[in-house]
């Protein structure tokens, strides 16, 4: 089977078409990717937690600081952290995985 | 005496170098870090020099590579995406090569450090900002705004989710970091006992060392994924935002 040149090039457009049009119709879907093991993500969620902890606890420490207001800014600013840690495992458990913000969370009730 | 079980992660200067008062001595852990990239640099290129349709073994072996982490940019990132395929690859194969070569005895395993994590999730925090910016201008910041919230609140949620976001790049690295350390000092510990229990005794400890050899390569594997996949997630973030 030999194809001459133009014959080759209409091919890989019509081939090129179908597959922008494949992926095009499927979109990027919130696909339960984690499939590490159970270790993997408790070891996960464990360093969630206490990285924004530690974020809140750092955050207001410096503030503190900074304004003289010690040590209400650290106080506040910890248990912030402590929710944010909290809103970070109850993400990567959702399957929401990282997402900052609500507006994903809503529009996919929409879809279902 | 016995070694202590840390002292694997000790920074040895090979050349030492002092600019005024910094040291910028070339440490065995930068001598890894070379030996990383170009082995990675290697294994890309010789594998793929026949470029044969049937792959041979070292040709697998790449192209496994390389479509395992497309599949992964192309599934998170969709079309848009495949222009950071470069950038999560890279990032993919320096955590892997850096996760595997300190397997290998007598090595030393750069992914232990967290100065080097850190930096790496970094460079991941910073781009992935930077993308959202330059693709969304302030309209970005939103992201931190949920629609819908009364005003009495929006202190306390943009607080909580500025929190939450700048936690991303401290859990990205303290994770990789903390897995290898917690896994290379196991080995040692376990080999310490070997030691101590003489010839006959020490086989029970060596067994279990065994298995867990098996278990950190399995770990050096599912944390390279884990950093490649959260990286695509990041930047999931930015080019969509919602």
């Amino acid at each position: 089977m030999s194809l001459t040149p133009d014959e080759l090039g209409k091919k890989i457009k019509e081939a090129r078409e179908k597959q922008d049009r494949h992926s095009a119709d499927q979109k990027p879907a919130v696909k339960a990717r984690d499939n590490s093991s159970g270790t993997a993500q408790a070891l996960r969620a464990g360093t969630d937690l206490v990285a924004a902890l530690a974020v809140g606890g750092f955050l207001g420490y410096w503030i503190d600081r900074w304004l003289g207001t010690k040590p209400w800014a650290m106080i506040i600013l910890f248990f912030l952290g402590f929710v944010a840690g909290f809103l970070n495992i109850y993400r990567s458990q959702t399957g929401q995985d990282y997402k900052i913000g609500f507006k994903e969370t809503t529009k996919d009730k929409d879809k279902e | 005496m016995l070694a202590s079980p840390l002292e694997q992660f000790v920074i040895k200067p090979i050349i030492p170098l002092h600019i005024g008062n910094t040291d910028i001595s070339f440490s065995q852990s930068a001598l890894w870090m070379g030996i990383a990239v170009i082995l990675a640099t290697l294994l890309m290129t010789l594998s793929m020099r026949s470029k044969a349709l049937v792959p041979g073994r070292w040709q697998n072996v790449s192209e496994m590579l390389y479509e395992f982490i497309f599949g992964m940019v192309n599934d998170n990132l969709g079309n848009e995406g495949k222009k950071y395929f470069p950038f999560v690859f890279s990032v993919y194969m320096i955590v892997l090569m850096g996760n595997l070569l300190g397997m290998v005895p007598y090595s030393f395993t750069y992914t232990s450090h967290i100065i080097v994590t850190g930096a790496l999730a970094l460079t991941v925090f910073i781009l992935a900002t930077g993308v959202g910016i330059v693709r969304h201008g302030l309209h970005f910041f939103s992201l931190f705004l949920p629609k819908g919230l009364p005003w009495f609140l929006a202190p306390l949620i943009v607080t909580i989710e500025v929190i939450s976001y700048l936690s991303r790049p401290i859990s990205l690295s303290v994770r990789l970091f903390a897995n290898m350390v917690a896994g290379h000092t196991m080995l040692k510990v376990f080999a310490g006992f070997s030691v101590m229990l003489g010839i006959i005794l020490g086989i029970l400890p060596m067994v279990v060392n065994v298995a867990l050899y098996g278990l950190e390569i399995l770990i050096a594997f599912i944390q390279a994924y884990v950093f490649a996949i959260l990286t695509c997630i990041y930047l999931k973030d930015a080019i969509e935002l919602h």
